[in-house]
């Protein structure tokens, strides 16, 4: 199967070189009318096929690889380097993006795939959509030239085959390893699709924003994968590295937040664009920004720039992905300088308070998150290349900066949504901020009483304060969000006579993509509280003996039984620990440590016990060497439940975001004649 | 799979790719320009539908009845400015 994989992987790329040489010709000719021997159109067509047949050829590659694990193939170095023949089933698919060459081959792939979804699709605007699909070509050629000649997943091993493989890396063999990654990946790859269409729509000076339209659910379906895959991330990292957290700032985590961000912002921003015509040269650069952040996200994870327990692969692949930005770099901005004329804005901004300023604020603010992190994960590697030393910036750095800046952020979801387009009169802020307002100070009433205030031990404590400004504020923003949809569907039960419910239902169906999107603010709002209980955790350390126990707010942890436990893949060793809650047995829980065999690794899994309340989150230590007894620690972890909870409402909103909305039946517009009214082509654009 | 025979799978498979690629195929889409009438018809359904947002926020109490007018007013202006030019482009 190796040497299929590798006739694959050259295949690929001797296709995915003529669709970017061929479509850039024929889209030249096209361009200048210059005469040619062969029509150009059908020179594009072959470009375009080329990139269809491309993607047939990667995905023979990627099939060789994952036929090689399931059959043990131990003369490919890969499989060797990342499998073994305990490894189960799942995890044996998880072994394609194990490894760096193999991730590779997942990026290509996926590209491989956009780009032959986008290819059958070619007739919704020929034109853009050519030199769409000639731009990913170039994409393509650049992971296909890594996996031929820099990072190939096909190399024989040297020298005797060995009977079996050194294993998947550990921390990789829980369940939620086999989907955060693709997942991941889908995010970082699909953003090459909205690139593509805004650097093509760029260069051949596409009139109006359709290209927009066209790449809006390209670009909320990638958002999603994106989305998701940060969360896996999050709940791996919670409960595989058992530290009782689930975000770090590790700076792999902040390579998938940054494009996270700008493509969060893009999302905002280009409805600017969409309705108004305004923003254009930010919304490009906007995308432009987002493509390069999920490639330094790849060379971040894959090329061992920076420390992290989620980097995965070392190796030197960095210069050639170093280059690679320089010339999409050079490119983007070719590109803008030649055709800058055609972004001028078709209006201005009229008001400081209106939803366009909030949506402005909203990216200024997101920009400078993004900005913030950037600095702070590439601290280290400037730092070394100044100063000769490795200087880390930790994470009280990122709380200090991105905790207010968040709410900021969140204090905006709420605001944006009640300021109508163009201008807001302060009548009109009175009445559309009361309710949100009394719901801010209820919460903070609420939460005074009930005990989470930003005092601890008489002393003032930051977090708890930010904890409280959160609560208040997602009281608020849930109000305005509330209180719009109330609004829509009280208008459409008095025009139809519907009930309020189906009135609801109706509302959310005529324009989906605004309703959606208050339900992702929805389920934004929902991960910030679980966020915000993370001020309040709590944790403890103890020895347990046989029949030793530990309390840890209303649970009683009692050492039932210490034993051990083997199979063909690891070695374990875990505590029974029966769990008392207001002297009842309530639950059991059994936190374990595991050895595997074929690698030889430690790893922790923790045990949870969730509720909505809080998680108790029980791990394993090992044993005092000294008394041979385990040692248990535990953590009481209020509200993250939460967060993943408000992370299936996000999805939720996006999926309704999709659903094309339905046309209002009647369409009640009084627009004046169009004669007697000057005949001049006042719309600026489109030329 | 040894190695020749997939070396064997390999060329069959780029002979079935080249000949996907190169079959002489006279129905491919041809690239229409986009004109700016294009761009305006494109255009006028946006302003209607900031009409309509408008129309249905100012029912649902969002906005007071003299912003509502102004706001209008402006819109219907941009509006009419645009079926203008489409007309006179289409005469």
């Amino acid at each position: 199967m190796a040497a299929f994989g590798s006739f694959c992987l050259l295949i690929g790329l001797a296709l995915a070189a003529y669709n970017l040489l061929a479509g850039a010709l024929a889209l030249r000719l096209l361009a200048t009318g210059q005469p040619a021997r062969i029509s150009p159109e059908r020179l594009a067509d072959t470009a375009r096929r080329a990139g269809i047949a491309g993607f047939i050829a990667v995905t023979g590659a990627a099939f060789a690889l994952v036929w090689s694990v399931f059959t043990n193939d131990f003369s490919i170095t890969y499989i060797v380097e990342h499998s073994n023949r305990a490894l189960p089933i799942a995890y044996k698919f998880a072994a394609l993006w194990s490894g760096q060459e193999g991730s590779l081959l997942l990026w290509a792939w996926l590209l491989g795939t956009y780009g032959f979804v986008l290819r059958l699709r070619h007739k919704t605007d020929v034109k853009l959509y050519a030199y769409a699909g000639t731009i990913l070509a170039g994409i393509q050629v650049f992971f296909l030239l890594l996996l031929n000649f820099a990072a190939p997943p096909f190399s024989l091993l040297k020298g005797a085959i060995p009977d079996d493989g050194n294993g998947l890396n550990p921390l990789l063999q829980y369940p939620e390893m086999v989907i955060h990654p693709p997942m991941l990946y889908l995010g970082y790859v699909g953003f090459s699709v909205p690139f593509a269409f805004a650097l093509g729509a760029l260069m051949m000076r596409y009139p109006g924003e359709k290209w927009i339209r066209i790449t809006r659910t390209w670009t909320m379906v990638t958002w999603l994968f994106l989305t998701c895959g940060i969360f896996l991330g999050m709940h791996w990292a919670y409960a595989v590295l058992g530290w009782g957290g689930y975000w770090g700032w590790d700076p792999v985590e902040n390579a998938s937040f940054m494009p996270w961000l700008t493509g969060t912002a893009f999302l905002h921003s280009v409805m600017m664009q969409e309705r108004k015509g305004m923003m254009k040269s930010w919304n490009v650069w906007l995308i432009f920004s987002t493509f390069l952040l999920t490639l330094l996200g790849t060379l971040l994870t894959r090329a061992g720039l920076v420390s992290s327990v989620h980097a995965f692969a070392q190796s030197s692949i960095g210069t050639w992905f170093i280059v690679f930005m320089a010339i999409v770099i050079a490119v983007c901005i070719f590109a803008y300088v030649y055709q800058r004329g055609h972004l001028k804005t078709e209006h201005q901004l009229e008001s400081l308070v209106s939803r366009e300023s909030s949506f402005l604020f909203n990216n200024l603010v997101l920009l400078t998150a993004c900005f913030v992190i950037l600095w702070g994960t590439l601290f280290p590697i400037l730092s070394e290349y100044v100063e000769g030393s490795k200087v880390t910036v930790g994470a009280p750095f990122y709380n200090r900066v991105a905790v207010p800046i968040g709410l900021f952020l969140l204090f905006l979801t709420g605001v944006g949504p009640l300021l109508p387009w163009r201008s807001t009169s302060l009548r009109a802020i009175k009445r559309n901020f009361v309710l949100p307002v009394i719901a801010l100070w209820a919460m903070v009433i609420v939460c005074l009483v009930a005990g989470a205030n930003p005092w601890k031990g008489g002393m003032f404590d930051s977090g708890r304060f930010y904890a409280l400004v959160a609560f208040a504020l997602s009281a608020a923003v849930t109000t305005a969000i509330v209180a719009e949809f109330l609004r829509g569907a009280t208008v459409i039960a008095r025009q139809t006579g519907r009930n309020l419910f189906a009135a609801l239902w109706l509302l959310t169906r005529r324009n989906t993509r605004r309703y959606g999107g208050y339900l992702v603010h929805i389920g934004v709002v929902i991960v910030v509280v679980g966020l915000a209980g993370s001020a309040f955790n709590r944790n403890l350390e103890s020895e347990l003996g046989m029949h030793g126990s530990m309390s840890i707010g209303p649970y009683t942890l009692v050492n039932n039984s210490f034993t051990q436990d083997t199979n063909d893949n690891y070695n374990s060793e875990y505590a029974v620990l029966d769990v008392y809650k207001g002297g009842k047995n309530v639950f059991q829980m059994t936190p374990e440590k595991r050895f595997y065999l074929a690698s030889g690794q430690p790893q922790t899994m923790v045990a949870i016990h969730s509720t909505p309340e809080w998680d108790l989150y029980v791990v394993y230590e090992g044993t005092n060497p000294d008394t041979g007894q385990p040692i248990i620690k535990a953590f009481l972890n209020p509200l993250v439940g939460w967060i993943w909870f408000g992370l299936a409402v996000i999805v939720l909103g996006t999926f309704v975001a999709l659903v094309p909305s339905l046309t209002p039946a009647t369409a009640a517009l009084r627009v004046p004649a169009a004669r007697g009214v000057q005949a001049e082509p006042v719309l600026k654009g489109g030329d | 799979m040894t190695e020749m025979q997939g070396l064997i799978a390999g060329m069959l498979l780029l002979f079935a790719l080249v000949v996907y690629t190169f079959w002489p195929e006279n129905a491919f889409a041809s690239q229409k320009e986009k004109t700016r009438l294009d761009y305006l018809l494109e255009r006028k359904e946006q302003l209607y539908e900031n009409l309509r947002d408008l129309n249905f926020e100012y029912r649902a109490g969002k906005y007071p009845e003299e912003d509502f007018q102004a706001q209008r007013a402006l819109l219907e202006h941009e509006t009419a400015q645009l079926l203008a030019e489409i007309e006179r482009m289409q005469a």
